[in-house]
């Protein structure tokens, strides 16, 4: 190394030392106290059998745990699922000029600009039992009375859940894809087209491969959001079992607080999946990259 | 091997007209030059034959069957995209096999035809690269591969040649005509490079604002230009406002010149009188007093090796004369420019 690539190098370290700080100082701080609670270090409550891994032993060793785990999971894949196949939808549409183009582009976004908790609140008016929706069934006369409209929120199928993520995360997978198709442009899709390529074709095998990037980041964004979030489930959920994120609110919220650490031991539990199925992802990811001649 | 026609065809963006009523003829195995200034409609005038774009009005029809309502993948054309078109996540081979495949051809005459388009574009030592590990030129030939590879009828170029550097483009330009003849495809590619233009094409379409200035030869259009516009974009500079003193005799500032037999004007019409820069001979003495001689004296000297070219001031009027660099005269030499008659060609005013 020269001393001119020495003296660059040097620099790039030095412009990185902010953002590398707040990084290790708060994120990873909270991470290592994170971790040692659940491990039973947790002298401020007077209790210290660290390393103790009776937590995550009760933890894992009830069935309900499990059950939680599974409606985590299957909440934030359904509705990412969904969430990318709207919004792929609704990108691709937004690419080809229609009339009243210029209004749909910005109502789509409005979801992006409203909060979550009124986006529940929407749900909840909206959905519930004796909501709008139930209301203006009865009144169309598919029911005899909003009491017979099925049970949308608080079961274990979480559809208001569901909607509520798919509302908010559609435009914002939206504005990703869009994004990447319009820097692809249509060429790629026009010259398919000539090639004798029909529209299925020219989807799978020619725009798909170029958004992947962009669906790639997006979901993992919009899963990494939903399997931690917690509004929602808590107040649109089915109630007992819990998703994970309630639970371990529960235990942060009981009166007895050595729960904390049950909560902590929770909260990591939710870390370990999420990165876990995250970084799979990824790999899956940049395998595929590499075979297409990507780095 | 296909003929294309192109009835009154018209296409119109919003308010905005791009094509106004095109009429072409395009014979079967013909190679076709569209040439015109940028934003003129010769793009869109390949869009619409391939398909990409519906007419507003008009129809084009491909030997004699009208196809305007025909779908692109149902037109068998092939298109060589400005930039390439090429698809990033495929390799050269895979890009060429897309055609084939989408089509529901079978896995070992893909091969077989791959095998083949590649020898003949000779790319084969590259077929497992990317396109971002290609040159312009190989691009450019994955992108002609991949697309004679659907045998098509008509073959579409879109300045096929803008992004190389000089050598590649004469490499090319060869490329492109060889694989013409070898094929009979009929094809038509678009530039704003008269000169490209001229070189490849069988008949060339000069397009200005949307409107087919003129359809000729190469060399018709070159020397007959048929208005001040398409003589101004085919290079022309010499070009002097005149009057007929007879038929066969025009006045410019220049001074007095005889011209072909002007059977469909009268003496005394207004003209522009065309005198292209090779056609004009410098005398550099003694003069003669007879005939079409101009008298004048250089000016400028601009060389560019095998040609070099005088600007020559005649009568207060400047005028370019181009000649073979086997002599080179000097700034301030006196001179006689000599014109034949045949040379000359007027413009209506
Ligand atoms: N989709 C479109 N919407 C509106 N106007 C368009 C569209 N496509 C082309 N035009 C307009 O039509 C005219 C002709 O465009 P075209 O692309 O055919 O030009 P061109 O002759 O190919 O020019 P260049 O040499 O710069 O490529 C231009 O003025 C352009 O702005
Ligand atoms: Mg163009």
């Amino acid at each position: 190394m020269t001393a001119r690539e020495r003296r660059t190098r040097i620099l790039q370290l030095l412009q990185l030392i902010p953002i590398l700080s707040v990084l290790v100082i708060l994120f990873g701080g909270a991470l290592v106290m994170a971790l040692l609670q659940s491990l039973g270090f947790a002298p401020w409550f007077g209790i210290n059998t660290f390393p103790d891994f009776s937590y995550f032993g009760s933890l894992w060793g009830s069935q309900t745990f499990w059950v939680s785990l599974w409606l985590t999971l299957y909440y934030a894949t359904v509705s990412t699922l969904l969430a990318l196949v709207f919004g792929t939808m609704l990108a691709l549409a937004l690419i080809k000029a229609f009339p009243g183009k210029w209004l749909y582009k910005y109502l789509y976004k409005l979801p992006l600009m409203i909060p979550y908790t009124v986006g529940i609140a929407l749900a909840v008016i909206m959905l519930s039992s004796g909501g709008v929706l139930s209301r203006i069934v009865a009144f169309a006369g598919l029911i005899d009375d909003p009491g017979q409209f099925p049970q949308i929120l608080k079961t274990h199928y979480g559809w208001g859940i569901i909607a509520v993520y798919v509302w908010k995360q559609t435009p914002f997978i939206t504005l990703a894809v869009y994004a990447v198709l319009l820097g692809i442009g249509r060429e790629t899709e026009e010259a398919a087209a000539i090639l004798g390529a029909r529209r299925g074709a020219i989807f799978f095998r020619v725009t798909l491969p170029q958004i992947l990037p962009g669906i790639v980041s997006s979901t993992l964004i919009c899963f990494a959001f939903n399997v931690g979030a917690f509004e929602a489930p808590f107040i649109l959920g089915g109630g007992f079992p819990d998703t994970l994120p309630v639970v371990a609110w529960r235990y942060f919220n009981d009166a007895d607080y050595t729960l904390q650490l049950q909560g902590m031991a929770t909260v990591v539990s939710i870390g370990i999946v999420a990165g876990v199925i995250l970084f799979a992802y990824l790999w899956v990811y940049r395998r595929y990259e590499r075979r297409m001649g990507r780095h | 091997m296909t003929q294309v026609r192109l009835d009154s065809v018209r296409k119109q963006f919003g308010n905005f007209v791009a094509i106004e009523n095109l009429d072409l003829d395009i014979s079967s195995g013909e190679l076709v030059a569209l040439l015109g200034p940028s934003g003129c409609g010769k793009t869109t005038t390949l869009r619409m034959i391939s398909g990409l774009e519906r007419p507003s009005n008009g129809a084009i029809f491909f030997d004699g069957k009208d196809v305007s309502e025909q779908a692109v993948q149902d037109r068998n054309v092939g298109m060589v995209f400005q930039r390439y078109a090429l698809f990033p996540h495929m390799t050269v081979e895979k890009n060429v096999a897309f055609g084939p495949s989408v089509r529901g051809e079978s896995k070992a005459e893909i091969a077989r035809r791959i095998d083949e388009i590649l020898e003949v574009v000779q790319l084969t030592p590259f077929r497992t690269r990317f396109p971002a590990q290609l040159s312009g030129g190989q691009m450019q030939r994955v992108a002609v591969a991949r697309t004679l590879i659907t045998k098509p009828s008509i073959l579409m170029m879109d300045e096929p040649l803008a992004n190389l550097d000089t050598k590649l483009r004469v490499e090319m330009r060869r490329f492109i005509r060889d694989l013409q003849q070898q094929f009979g495809i009929t094809t038509i590619f678009v530039t704003h490079d008269q000169i490209e233009a001229m070189e490849l094409a069988d008949r060339v379409a000069v397009i200005f604002d949307g409107q087919l200035a003129q359809y000729d030869t190469p060399e018709r259009i070159y020397r007959y230009p048929r208005s001040l516009d398409v003589a101004d974009f085919m290079g022309a500079t010499n070009i002097f406002p005149g009057k007929l003193l007879s038929r066969k005799r025009v006045s410019t500032a220049l001074g007095e010149l005889d011209c072909p037999h002007q059977n469909d004007r009268s003496v005394g019409d207004p003209v522009h009188v065309l005198l292209r820069a090779e056609a004009l001979d410098i005398n550099t003495g003694p003069f003669t007093s007879e005939g079409s001689g101009l008298r004048g004296r250089i000016r400028a000297r601009d060389f560019f090796g095998a040609s070099v070219t005088y600007r020559v001031t005649c009568n207060d009027q400047e005028i370019d004369v181009t000649e073979n660099a086997r002599r080179m005269l000097d700034v301030g030499d006196d001179v006689q420019l000599e014109i034949a008659p045949e040379q000359v060609w007027l413009l209506s005013a």
